[in-house]
């Protein structure tokens, strides 16, 4: 078992862009690191450079301490599971599980060992003489697991293995995976383009975006502190709900104007916010479930119109629009509406106008220009 | 169906039916005789001539196997500079009519002091298959999921072993239309065997059987007995691995 570390990593194909773009990211020793972002994000690339299936543009691998940057995948001594599994179809199962153990000379013995300790934990003790085809996806997912596991690799490297799998059985192999990793306690890096999966497996999250690493942090950390308006954008499912608009000096204290009204923010908030002299523009973000739809008036409350109710049978999404009149383009749009997440039970329709409250506590600002977050302390 | 069938199987019933007749009773039209079969082994070194075939066609087809289970893999999943025009210049080879090439072959051939045995018919044999061979390789290895090799590359194989351990196993549609395509052309090839295997000893079935039709008469009866004879041996070869044919022609189709 051994740490990993990415040290100024970078991949470039052709003349293109670089695929991964100087990623340091260190993973420690039986930690659990999920690699996530959308599609074209380059961290399958980074997971491959680290598995020794694409070569190093410049930066420098290290596993367990020692550079792997022209070490042959055989010799990382690291195993994989792949997306479409990639097992052997003209092996059984137990033939499958212990391929990698069988070139490594193994004896007959110690394989057939080690293979049912593994189908144990895995449950697959009564499938190892099938071959893949007569598997399900589920248990061809867990086969997959299985020859990782036997091999007692320095790390676990996995690259969207749940995304073949109908989303009940998703939900099953998440907690699984995340089980098997904790009882074996190897440095596992997982990639996945699902927010779900990267909030309920990784001990730690890596956001990337065009190559570029965004944030690393506790998935509660990336939720609730997100680093700029792309982490803000990309985790949460309603997105956060991200609005241009303009600081203001208010009658006491700033104010934050938005389409035509305003909230005020509580003394001292510019401070701790490292927030821009008022007059600038930036983006305020808030949770869809921060947004609290009342009957109230007075300070902080915003009148706004229901577009759309969208009932999820244990909650709802109301969709709400700023201001009056439609919007000019759908960039327009996006920046006049947003979503609250709401109890199952809503007594409006479509077209009524609403009034909104949200606390200044769940308020994100991002700089309008860089799109990095404004709270104090930076990331 | 039975139409086709009837059509495909009426040579094969002549065949057999002349074989088993003398020539008066061909030329008369009815009877039954062994005597065109005694006649066949007493004329022509038969089970010689089918061995000779056999060697020929068993060696060329392992080196045309050999060389293009390596090429087509290289071709199919190995990124390398010029790779598709090199592979375009290989498959171009296919279009190129043996008769265009066989003078120059013969010249090359005999140069290097391999006319004679078996040796150059095989070489030539070799090197006419491998293009095709190449060719439908890279395109049945093109369908093999890259993650597979590369999941036993991480397993700790190199490419060769990859091959060989892990893509070589469900290539056998593949393996089997390449046989099968190419043993039915050598064996049934007159002129590469009749220019290059002077030995008489050495010389293939369909060498023998032009011998046969070449005297100044020549028994008709005889000549469906050694027709079959040389047929024989191709049809099994298809029956053997024609449950393969089928997947190895239409591969791609449904990807």
């Amino acid at each position: 078992m051994a740490d990993i570390d990415f040290d100024g990593v970078t991949k470039v194909y052709g003349d293109g862009p670089p695929a991964v773009d100087r990623l340091s990211l260190h993973i420690d020793d039986g930690e659990f690191m999920v690699l996530v972002g959308p599609s074209g994000c380059g961290k399958t690339t980074a997971l491959r450079m680290l598995a020794g299936l694409e070569e190093i543009s410049s930066g420098t691998l290290r596993i367990g301490g020692a550079v792997v940057n022209n070490t042959l995948p055989k010799d990382r001594d690291v195993a994989m599971v792949f997306q479409n599994y990639a097992l052997y179809p003209h092996m059984s199962v137990a033939q499958n599980m212990g391929f990698a153990l069988k070139i490594r000379g193994e004896s007959k013995r110690e394989i057939a060992r080690k293979v049912e300790d593994a189908a144990r934990i895995l449950r697959l003790t009564e499938y190892l003489e099938r071959r893949p085809k007569a598997l399900s996806g589920g248990q061809r997912q867990r086969v997959a697991m299985g020859r990782a596991i036997v091999r007692s690799p320095q790390a676990f490297l996995m690259d969207e293995p749940l995304s073949n799998l109908d989303a009940k059985l998703r939900v099953e192999m998440r907690s699984e995976i995340a089980r098997i990793q904790r009882l074996l306690s190897v440095a596992t890096v997982y990639v996945t383009h699902d927010q779900v999966e990267a909030m309920t497996m990784g001990d730690r999250v890596a956001v990337l975006r065009d190559g570029q690493l965004q944030q690393v942090a506790t998935p509660q950390d990336i939720y609730d502190r997100p680093a700029n308006e792309f982490v803000a954008g990309f985790m949460g499912s309603p997105p956060m709900n991200l609005v241009p608009c303009q600081l203001r000096p208010g009658r006491s204290r700033v104010e934050v104007v938005v389409a035509d009204q305003s909230i005020e923010l509580p003394l001292g908030y510019a401070d701790t916010h490292s927030l821009p002299e008022a007059g600038a523009d930036v983006v305020l973000g808030v949770r869809p479930e921060d947004v609290l739809i009342a009957d109230a008036t007075g300070a902080n409350v915003l009148k706004v119109r229901v577009e759309r109710v969208e009932a999820l049978g244990s909650e709802a999404l109301v969709h709400l629009a700023w201001g009056e009149g439609g919007a000019s383009s759908s960039r327009d749009a996006r920046s006049r509406s947003f979503i609250a997440k709401v109890g199952p039970r809503v007594t409006f329709a479509p077209g009524d106008v609403v009034s909104v409250q949200v606390s200044p506590e769940h308020i994100h600002f991002f700089d309008a220009g860089t799109g990095i977050s404004l709270r104090a302390g930076g990331r | 169906m039975v139409l086709i069938a009837v059509i495909m199987l009426y040579p094969f019933w002549v065949m057999i039916g002349t074989s088993l007749k003398s020539e008066a009773q061909f030329l008369s039209g009815g009877g039954f005789s062994w005597l065109s079969w005694k006649n066949l082994t007493a004329t022509i070194p038969v089970g010689q001539e089918v061995l000779s075939s056999t060697i020929v066609c068993t060696a060329s087809i392992l080196i045309i196997l050999a060389v293009g289970l390596p090429a087509g893999f290289a071709f199919a999943k190995l990124r390398f500079r010029a790779s598709t025009v090199v592979f375009l210049v290989i498959v171009s080879a296919m279009m190129v009519p043996l008769q265009a090439i066989l003078m120059p072959e013969f010249v090359n051939v005999t140069k290097l002091g391999l006319t004679g045995g078996y040796l150059g018919a095989i070489v030539v044999y070799a090197a006419l298959g491998t293009p095709f061979s190449v060719f439908l390789f890279a395109t049945y290895f093109r369908g093999v999921p890259d993650e597979l090799i590369e999941a036993g590359i991480v397993d700790g194989l190199g490419y060769f072993g990859a091959l060989w351990r892990l893509v070589v196993p469900i290539a056998i549609p593949a393996i089997a239309t390449v046989t099968v395509l190419q043993f039915i052309q050598i064996w049934d090839d007159l002129l590469v065997g009749l220019l290059f295997i002077q030995n008489t000893s050495e010389r293939p079935i369909t060498v023998g059987l032009a011998v046969l039709a070449a005297g100044r008469t020549t028994s008709i009866p005889e000549l469906m007995a050694g027709s079959l004879v040389s047929a024989l041996p191709a049809m099994v070869v298809y029956l053997v691995f024609q449950r393969y044919l089928v997947k190895g022609l239409t591969m791609g189709i449904d990807r």
